[in-house]
């Protein structure tokens, strides 16, 4: 039984276009020009409890637009959602105590007051019972080891820090869903780890299902068995990360050590040369001549080692995204 | 309910992290009515009486106007939702069970009763420094009527308010200016500047139909005892009516807004 189920899913915006400069402003004040932007389009997948699934894409793709129709933030413009049972944009009470957004690039915390006051003011908001609220509390400061920064002013806080304290202010009620928009965004790397394993193991532990947009694939791939690929609206691919590979990579790359130095155009004849900086070189071949290929080589030149690798699924998405044949 | 007092407490708290910014907003409204004062001084140095008003009941009307502004239009509410819907943060509170407008109403009231509390000392102050010549009405049902009627001109001018930053839906970048000149409109049609009985009857009845009246000059005209009883629940009455109809128009075309809203940013 899934917990969320979307099909059709379409959020079209209307925006208007300026012209540049000072005359296209006063133009746009009594002539302004419209155009559709389809923000999601046609999207359809479900989500079974539990799951911890990541949404990719370029900017601007439509991740975040589908998050906000799934947390009841926009109306879409066609398509069926439900979630948890409810319709999310009616906006029940019911159904807001289930789920949580976080935006890492929003903060709800109260600027000037200590974080402590936002999670009690979250307690009363969602009505949790003073021992669950202090229970969820202390597990949460202990996952996340932020004791010492409960009582000091939210501005006075690191990103990290705060980003931290977003986090168990979207927890204290201990949502059945958990949408997290771009969580690690401006950390560091050491910070991102953090939040990265915080996040597996809140999944793991009180198997609440979360959904996750990030640009970082180390967030995915580290976080997210299931992946939805979303470019312009549309949804490309949905499935095991490691089915991208199979999908999309018919090609396999052959990277080579040589001993003595060869020609460049000698190499191009066996595939795409990608790389190519003595002694060391790169070439991306059909996946399924890749071992007759690897043996020509062998043969054909001075060779000090050779490897036949699956291409980098950073470089598998890039290339989804800007429509280039995957080789 | 309890969600609403946890509101209440911390804009009280946040209020205070504001203090330098909280006593120079204070400073303002004490100069504010020495200028008053010191303006209609001038003008009845020369004159006796004008628009009606002899010097002395025009200072105390104007005295009277900084106590009920402090508590009708003290209003974070009116400095934050247009930024609020603009920038996409009200995006917070739709996901929550919590109603944003009676949250920001819960605001608006505490900083309504911090406000009070310190016009309190500023107005003991004025008083012995100014002396106006203020009599307030001796009759407790026409000075109940008074007081319902400032409480329901800070719930008019909340509504009101925020029908009009609701334009903020549509065109998020024009709410500053537009609630500026809105905000200017109001005061003065509420009698704010000056008296509204200055102005010809058929004037003041066509006011009668708009919320404005009812926010700043009424309250002051039955806490002095300017109207008859029956005249105050007559002005009362209208009042809540005001109220009902601005609620309904609100609550319409919030709805349209949440429909139209973007909840840009993220």
């Amino acid at each position: 039984m899934s917990q969320i189920s979307v099909s059709g899913l379409k959020k079209y915006y209307k925006v208007h276009q300026k012209e540049p400069g000072l005359s296209g402003s006063i133009k746009s004040l009594f002539n302004r020009k419209y155009y559709d932007v389809k923000a999601v389009d046609d999207v359809s997948f479900e989500i079974a409890e539990g799951e911890l699934v990541g949404f990719i894409g370029p900017n601007g793709a439509g991740k975040t637009t589908t998050l906000k129709v799934l947390s009841g933030l926009l109306y879409p413009t066609s398509g069926l959602v439900s979630v948890l049972g409810y319709t999310p944009w009616d906006r029940k009470p019911a159904f807001q105590k289930q789920f949580s957004l976080v935006m890492g690039q929003k903060n709800q915390l109260w600027w000037d007051l200590p974080a402590i006051e936002s999670f009690i003011l979250n307690k009363e908001i969602y009505e949790v019972p003073d021992d669950k609220y202090k229970k969820t509390l202390d597990e949460l400061v202990e996952l996340l080891e932020v004791g010492e920064f409960l009582k000091v002013q939210v501005r006075k806080l690191s990103l990290g820090q705060r980003m931290k304290m977003e986090l168990i202010a979207a927890l204290i009620h201990s949502p059945k869903i958990l949408f997290l928009d771009e969580p690690t965004i401006g950390l560091d790397v050491v910070m991102q780890k953090k939040m990265r394993d915080f996040i597996k193991q809140y999944n793991r532990k009180y198997q609440s299902t979360i959904i996750l947009t990030s640009h970082y694939m180390d967030d995915v791939k580290e976080l997210c068995e299931r992946v939805v690929i979303i470019d312009h609206g549309k949804l490309i691919f949905d499935g095991k990360l490691n089915d991208i590979i199979k999908k999309y990579a018919d090609h396999k790359l052959l990277s080579v050590v040589f001993s003595k130095s060869v020609d460049k155009s000698a190499l191009s004849k066996f595939g795409t040369v990608k790389e190519f900086e003595f002694p060391k070189a790169a070439i991306s071949v059909k996946r399924n001549q890749a071992p007759k290929i690897a043996a020509q080589i062998l043969e054909e030149f001075p060779i000090e080692d050779l490897n036949i690798e699956e291409p980098q699924i950073e470089d598998i998405i890039r290339e989804v995204f800007t429509g280039k044949d995957v080789a | 309910m309890k969600k609403y007092l946890t509101v209440f407490s911390l804009s009280f708290q946040n209020e205070f992290t504001y203090r330098v910014n909280f006593i120079l907003w204070r400073v303002r409204n004490v100069l504010r009515v020495l200028m008053t004062f010191f303006l209609w001084h001038s003008v009845f140095s020369s004159n006796k009486i004008a628009f009606g008003y002899t010097g002395q009941q025009m200072f105390a009307y104007v005295f009277l106007v900084l106590i009920i502004t402090s508590f009708v239009m003290s209003a974070p509410s009116n400095d934050n939702i247009g930024g609020e819907i603009g920038g996409g943060n009200l995006n917070n509170f739709l996901v929550k069970p919590i109603g944003y407008l009676k949250y920001w109403l819960t605001r608006d009231w505490a900083s309504k009763l911090l406000n009070l509390l310190f016009a309190g000392v500023e107005i003991t102050l004025l008083w012995f420094l100014l002396r106006p010549a203020i009599a307030f009405t001796s009759s407790i049902p026409q000075l109940l009527v008074g007081l319902l009627l400032c409480l329901m001109a800070s719930l008019i001018y909340f509504v009101v308010t925020k029908l009009a930053i609701s334009v903020s839906f549509w065109a998020p970048e024009n709410t500053w200016g537009l609630m500026f000149v809105i905000l200017v409109f109001m005061e003065t049609l509420a009698g704010g500047i000056f008296p509204l009985d200055v102005l010809s009857a058929p004037v003041n009845n066509l006011l009668l139909l708009t919320p404005f009246p009812y926010l700043i000059y009424y309250p002051i005209a039955v806490l002095v005892g300017k109207l008859s009883l029956s005249h105050s629940f007559f002005i009362f009455t209208l009042s809540v009516l005001q109220l009902i109809f601005y609620s309904l128009i609100l609550k319409f075309v919030w709805k349209k807004g949440l429909k139209n809203y973007g909840a840009y940013g993220g």
